[in-house]
């Protein structure tokens, strides 16, 4: 008889610490050519790199924000994954963001690399007990007491001054080019690329237009629970790149911000 | 800062030091001491005898090259002699060697070493190479043998080694012991199969009496008993029945006790001389501090540091190798050729071996050893440097020695480096039945036996027959079988389910280019006029390309070349449209691992005009105009 799990039923930690996620989704990819000879006849698909997996969810944070989904430092490790049972190892974190929007509790959504070898079907269900037995989380990180501070937001021109915040989004990415040795499919490293924060933002008024540089900002993202427990912060001294302004029929007219930020290592010498 | 260290293009490497610990990939400059090497002068220092063979004039040879007597350096009436008339007790001196090596029953002995007038103490240094006794057991083996007279019936005034040396795990803990009047002290370092510097110093004065034990640079003994025979004037070195043998380089004894600073210095003398120990070494794994995991220090050494490019890298996909083979070819008229390999090894192999994904750290490393790869130790007296031992990537064997040529190092982003290196095989010759490159291993290319189990397609098996047409490498072209064949679908079955043919299929998108061979004459105020050249005027030379093959495949179509030795004619079936037969032969080709089972081979065919067989005819006449 067919097996179908249901949500309730999935387990699904990161390092061992308990996500309470609203999604999650797997899936692997592998890449494949095909090697047709010169009689036409088809030969095989050739494999052209390691199997990736894809990994993200959406969870509500119920702490303060754990160091593994951190992606600009510099720690390249891989976390491990249980997920219906099953483990996964050799995830890597690749992006990290939320959406502060009125009246929202804040979802983190976080998407990983994966490279092993996984059996889909030891999937199983946790028992009863165990999901009985899970904690219930104390804080939930919401919209209500969450904010970007404007003080001082932008730090060149103190004649200019963001209005009122709407709603923004905060996002850190990077990519993860795998390394192999010969031989293997398995990554002996998972290294970090091009790491940036981004950031969007909506407001009644953005104050003086971009120049030529863009406009630099300078502030601190703070996640609250609903009751203003703090949760985590998130500084940002970045460059705003765009601005835009809008209005529809019924609404009020609405401007929005892009700001990012590269994030840069200074080489430490060997 | 030693020349190595100022001869690299890399900073923050520095002499070893015991008293630190290091980090793996850390690069350390590894020497006995930081004494200044000094020469034993002759008629300084209270030298008493010294016997070395860098003057063979020294020696008393008959016409066996048996040693007879090794003269006393810095006295030429005092010698180690062999007055037996068994041959068999006489050492046999090799002309190409820095030593002389005693085996068996071979032994030289001499009277006139006793510690000079009134002086009661002696500095005996002695550098030597052991095999262990015999293939199986590491029992004593004496080193040299002071008595009081040539019968050498003591057991006194001994130095002897023994014991198993072999480490298996990082405990630094051995068997091998150097023994002084048949006590055994812990060995500081690995002793069979490698050079050993024992320093011995000796004093008495009165009833008091010291004797200091040194195993390559460290202290291993402080005895205040031991016996007076080692202030005897009869020496003796070798005569260990049955023992594989000692090789001796250099045995040195002075009058008197020598300071700690001249002890160290003629230590690094010896050792720099003929130890092969000292330069850079890299750190496998994070090192302790302590003397136990020196570079030197045998198990603890080999735990924790290496030589060996093979313990700290891998190989990255991308890694690719060009074969060329040297060729003389004399073009003849009509189409015809003759190409004679230049030497007995006239294929060269060029690798780009690549390091991908390399930290900061870990490239500092890697570049700092290729710059030093001409430090190696020598390969003989006639050549210079020793290549790098390579375990080189699927699907060539994994010992080659390599020639590193060339490094291209660059960085896309913080701490993430790429490395390729361009490296040269040399020493891989086609003359191994087993294969260049491509060999034999009996893991993947087998020897074909009518019980041999288990094959697939583009399996290749090597048949060993007496007749010469017989032997050499087959090629399965069946569906699997699990067990073994039957004998009419063997290679040399009526039915046979292999071919020696190339049977290998290149990529869909090909192209043939064909170019007439004509001649021109192309006279001043006329037009040019062509001719054929001959009858044969339409011969091909093509590339072809076999990509994104499997690693079975990739090893049978680079076996099928590795077997032609880039001049070797076979038979080749031209694509659509042509499909015609036609003898070519492959004097150039190369491979890139792409990713497991993805392979990319690309090969330049050369048509060959002339039947492909053990005798090839010309139709040509060549008529010679006196």
């Amino acid at each position: 008889m067919a097996k179908f799990f249901n949500y309730k039923d999935i387990d699904f930690r990161i390092n061992g610490s308990i996500f309470y996620a609203e999604q999650v989704s797997l899936s692997a990819q592998a890449s494949v050519e095909p090697v047709i000879l010169s009689d036409g006849t088809f030969l095989n698909y050739a494999p052209k790199g390691a199997v990736v997996g894809n990994l993200s969810c959406d969870f509500y944070l119920n702490g303060s924000f754990p160091s593994f989904l951190d992606v600009t430092n510099t720690d390249e490790s891989a976390v491990t994954v249980s997920f219906a049972g099953i483990t996964i190892n050799n995830v890597f974190l690749k992006n990290v963001s939320f959406s502060v929007e009125p009246f929202q509790p804040v979802l983190i959504s976080a998407e990983f690399d994966w490279y092993s070898n996984i059996l889909f079907e030891n999937m199983k269900e946790q028992s009863n007990s165990a999901r009985q037995s899970k904690p219930i989380p104390s804080y939930i990180a919401h919209s209500y007491k969450s904010y970007i501070d404007q003080n001082n937001f932008y730090p060149d021109d103190p004649n200019d001054s963001l209005g009122n915040v709407v709603s923004f989004s905060y996002s850190t990415s990077c990519d993860r080019p795998i390394f192999l040795k010969v031989d293997q499919t398995i990554p002996f490293r998972c290294a970090k690329l091009n790491k940036n924060i981004s950031v969007d933002l909506s407001a009644n008024n953005l104050g003086k237009i971009v120049t030529t540089k863009g406009k630099n900002i300078s502030t601190i993202i703070y996640l609250k629970d609903f009751y203003g427990q703090s949760l985590s912060t998130f500084s940002i001294n970045g460059v705003m790149t765009s601005q835009s302004y809008s209005v529809s029929s019924g609404n009020y007219m609405l401007s929005q911000a892009s700001i990012e930020k590269m994030i840069t290592e200074e080489k430490v010498l060997v | 800062m030693s020349y190595l260290i100022s001869g690299l293009n890399i900073q923050n490497i520095s002499d070893y030091d015991s008293t630190q610990s290091y980090n793996k990939y850390d690069v350390v400059d590894f020497q006995l001491s930081t004494a200044v090497a000094s020469y034993p002068q002759k008629g300084v220092d209270g030298i008493r005898f010294w016997f070395n063979n860098e003057a063979l004039s020294d020696f008393s040879l008959n016409q066996d090259y048996d040693v007879t007597s090794w003269t006393n350096k810095v006295a030429a009436d005092s010698y180690l002699k062999q007055t037996s008339e068994d041959d068999e007790e006489k050492p046999y001196v090799d002309f190409n060697a820095d030593y002389l090596e005693l085996s068996n029953k071979e032994n030289l002995f001499g009277n006139t070493f006793e510690v000079g007038e009134n002086i009661n103490s002696r500095t005996i240094f002695i550098c030597f190479d052991p095999a262990p006794y015999s293939y199986t057991t590491f029992d004593n083996q004496t080193l040299m043998h002071f008595d009081t007279s040539n019968s050498f019936s003591s057991s006194y005034g001994k130095l002897e080694i023994g014991g198993n040396d072999s480490f298996s795990d990082a405990s630094f803990n051995t068997d091998g012991k150097i023994y002084i009047d048949g006590v055994g002290y812990e060995a500081y370092s690995k002793i069979y199969n490698t050079q050993n510097i024992i320093c011995i110093t000796l004093s008495k004065s009165g009833a008091t009496k010291n004797l200091k034990l040194r195993h390559n640079g460290k202290q291993i003994a402080d005895l205040n008993t031991f016996n007076d025979n080692w202030f005897n004037s009869y020496l003796k070195i070798g005569g260990n029945n049955g023992n594989i043998g000692i090789k001796y380089y250099d045995i040195i004894g002075f009058d008197g006790v020598l300071t700690e600073a001249l002890i160290q210095s003629y230590e690094k003398y010896l050792f720099e001389t003929y130890f092969n120990i000292e330069g850079l070494f890299f750190a496998k794994k994070d090192v302790p501090a302590g003397l136990e995991t020196s570079p030197l220090a045998g198990g603890g050494g080999t735990f924790y540091w290496t030589r060996n490019i093979n313990e700290l890298f891998n190989l990255s996909y991308g890694s690719s190798v060009d074969f060329s083979c040297k060729l003389s070819t004399t073009d003849f008229d009509d189409g015809y050729k003759n190409s004679v390999a230049r030497n007995i090894n006239p294929i060269t192999a060029t690798f780009n071996f690549a390091y991908d994904g390399l930290t900061d750290i870990e490239a500092k490393s890697l570049i700092a050893f290729f710059e030093n790869t001409p430090e190696a130790k020598k390969k003989s007296i006639y050549e210079d440097f020793e290549g790098v031992n390579m375990e080189l990537f699927t699907p060539y064997k994994k010992d080659s020695e390599i020639y590193f040529l060339d490094i291209d190092h660059s960085t896309p982003y913080n701490n993430i480096n790429s490395i390729n290196i361009k490296g040269e095989s040399l020493y891989d010759s086609s003359l191994d039945y087993k294969g260049l490159l491509v060999q034999l291993d009996e893991q993947y290319i087998r020897t074909y036996t009518s019980s041999l189990e288990g094959f697939e397609y583009n399996d290749v098996v090597y048949v060993d027959s007496s007749v010469f047409r017989d032997r050499g490498y087959y090629y399965y072209t069946g569906d699997s079988v699990q067990g073994s064949l039957p004998e009419e679908n063997g290679p040399l079955g009526n039915d046979s389910h292999f071919t020696k043919n190339f049977y290998f299929k290149q990529d869909i998108d090909y192209s043939v280019p064909s170019q007439i061979r004509l001649r021109n004459l192309d006279l001043e105020s006329s037009t040019r006029e062509y001719a054929k050249a001959g009858i044969n005027y339409n011969v091909l030379q093509f590339d072809l390309n076999f990509s994104n093959r499997s690693d079975r495949e990739a090893r049978a179509i680079l076996k099928f070349f590795d077997s032609k030795i880039g001049y070797n004619t076979f038979n080749y079936t031209l694509p659509q449209p042509y499909n015609k037969t036609i003898k070519v032969y492959c004097p150039e080709w190369s491979h890139t691992y792409n990713f497991k089972d993805d392979h990319s081979i690309k090969a330049k065919f050369i048509e060959f005009k002339s039947a492909a067989d053990y005798y090839a005819g010309f139709n040509s006449i060549v008529t010679f105009v006196p």
